[in-house]
């Protein structure tokens, strides 16, 4: 009778003994992907605030360069649209967390990626003014704008390291085992554009429609 | 991953057919100016060296000038200068304080990277105004002397305000606190004499022979260590990096 008891006794203690241990590990763990969570949208905050950044230029871009005689107005709209689109996929989003949704990165991608290309078309188009490139005010919002491609470079290569860390995180093993359960989902990251990974071809025909490679095309990874 | 490898033998695939040198990210300089082209008159650049030296220690803020003969990478040079000064780790860490003025003489070409610490007193427009209206008239007339003084100058008077110092160099702070480490391996073996002559005596006393273990081991001590002192590397007005941090701030200009 008290053998038998002191058996239950020695499982029961076996069981909450590995019980604690696995509840140490997985709150380890959990610890660990909630920072690396918070890194991820840290990150993610960055990239913001360096498209905000761009998306601030512009106004002032758009009136020095309408201010040039009869310069181009196909491309100056064009600029106006594409940051117009951004705005409306910006609405959309958590400006406080990285999106988890991946075909919502992908349209916030898409949509700065047309802002891109409307400015480095913008910005081809002007060598055909050179009275408006020779002006201070000019040259100091393109070097603002070359800037900000280099930021925006910059932060969206350390938001992909970020979330290359979290996701790493949650699929290995023993993470991944709990991970699902927890609400940890790998999250998605910024694609290279399709063509980049291609050597840029030289363009002399300034006219045409696909951009010339400038300091603005070499900005996205 | 796949695609990671498929991408270097794509990049090295490149490299075979083009027949142009992989990137070089050059060893950290342990001078604030750094003259690898020659261009410069040994007296400017000391004297600008003990600029520098001096307002890291009035700012903390770290501004290096390095002047390469060529740009040694085929990526362009916003990209490639500011991974070196990140490489680098100019500034203070927790300030991100480092500004870095490239130069690459052969390929007419110059970048200031600025850390993020420093965007705000050094914005792009500045960095540029520097480079474009200041540093680069002078640089086409070969005038290397007066357009580095000129724009370490500008520099120094766009950031002063940011940070305040500590009155030292962080190659100064790194150099006592390795002095303080030989003075504690100094007590260290004090201690160790004191213990040792101890036990001698008491063995004396309880009737052991003398073995003359501590005498050699005493005068080894001394000797290995301590009296030869400080370091001699760094130097006056040399440079140790902080770890600070490049966030793509900054520009640049060819002339």
């Amino acid at each position: 009778m008290s053998k038998a008891l002191f058996g239950c006794l020695a499982i029961a203690a076996i069981i909450v003994f590995i019980a604690l241990i696995g509840g140490c590990a997985v709150a380890g763990s959990y610890n660990r992907l909630v920072s690396l969570q918070q890194k991820v949208d840290q990150s993610w905050a960055q990239v913001q605030n360096v498209y905000q950044r761009r998306a601030d230029l512009i106004p002032n871009l758009v009136n020095t360069v309408a201010g040039a005689a009869n310069f181009e107005k196909s491309t100056l709209t064009e600029v106006t649209n594409a940051r117009a689109s951004v705005g409306r996929v910006q609405m959309t989003l958590d400006p406080n967390k990285a999106p988890t949704d991946a075909a919502k990165l992908q349209e916030f991608q898409q949509a700065q990626g047309q802002l891109s290309n409307a400015l480095s078309r913008l910005l081809v188009v002007s060598e055909r003014y050179p009275e408006l490139r020779a002006t201070e005010n000019f040259q100091n919002l393109q070097a603002q704008l070359e800037g900000t491609e280099n930021r925006i470079s910059v932060e969206r290569g350390n938001f992909n390291a970020a979330v290359q860390e979290y996701n790493t995180a949650v699929r290995t093993f023993p993470t991944n085992l709990f991970a699902g359960m927890l609400g940890f989902q790998p999250r998605p990251f910024f694609q290279s554009q399709p063509g980049a990974e291609k050597a840029p071809t030289v363009n002399f025909n300034f006219g045409s429609p696909t951009p010339a490679p400038s300091a603005m095309a070499t900005a996205t990874p | 991953m796949k695609r990671r490898s498929a991408f270097f033998a794509v990049v090295l695939l490149a490299t075979a057919i083009t027949g142009r040198a992989a990137e070089v990210i050059p060893p950290k300089p342990d001078r604030y100016f750094n003259d690898y082209a020659g261009v410069v008159s040994p007296a400017v650049a000391e004297r600008l060296n003990t600029q520098l030296a001096q307002f890291e220690r009035d700012t903390s803020n770290q501004v290096l000038v390095v002047i390469y003969p060529k740009m040694q990478s085929d990526s362009s040079i916003e990209d490639y200068t500011r991974r070196v000064a990140q490489a680098w780790g100019v500034g203070q860490k927790d300030r991100r304080n480092g500004v870095v003025l490239f130069v690459f003489v052969e390929d007419r070409k110059m970048f200031i990277q600025v850390g993020y610490g420093l965007e705000g007193a050094l914005p792009d427009v500045t960095a540029f105004d520097i480079t474009e209206r200041h540093i680069k008239p002078r640089f086409r007339v070969k005038d290397y002397d007066g357009g580095l003084t000129v724009g370490v100058d500008l520099i120094r008077q766009a950031i002063r305000g940011e940070y305040k110092g500590s009155g030292r160099t962080n190659a100064e702070r790194n150099k006592s606190s390795e002095s303080g480490g030989t003075a504690g391996l100094l007590i260290f073996l004090f201690a160790l004499v004191l213990f040792l002559i101890f036990v001698r005596a008491s063995r004396r006393r309880g009737g052991y022979r003398y073995t003359g273990i501590g005498g050699p081991l005493i005068t080894g001590g001394w000797g290995g260590s301590g009296w030869s002192g400080g370091s001699s590397g760094g130097g006056f007005g040399g440079f140790s990096s902080g770890g600070g941090s490049f966030g793509g701030g900054g520009a640049g200009s060819s002339w």
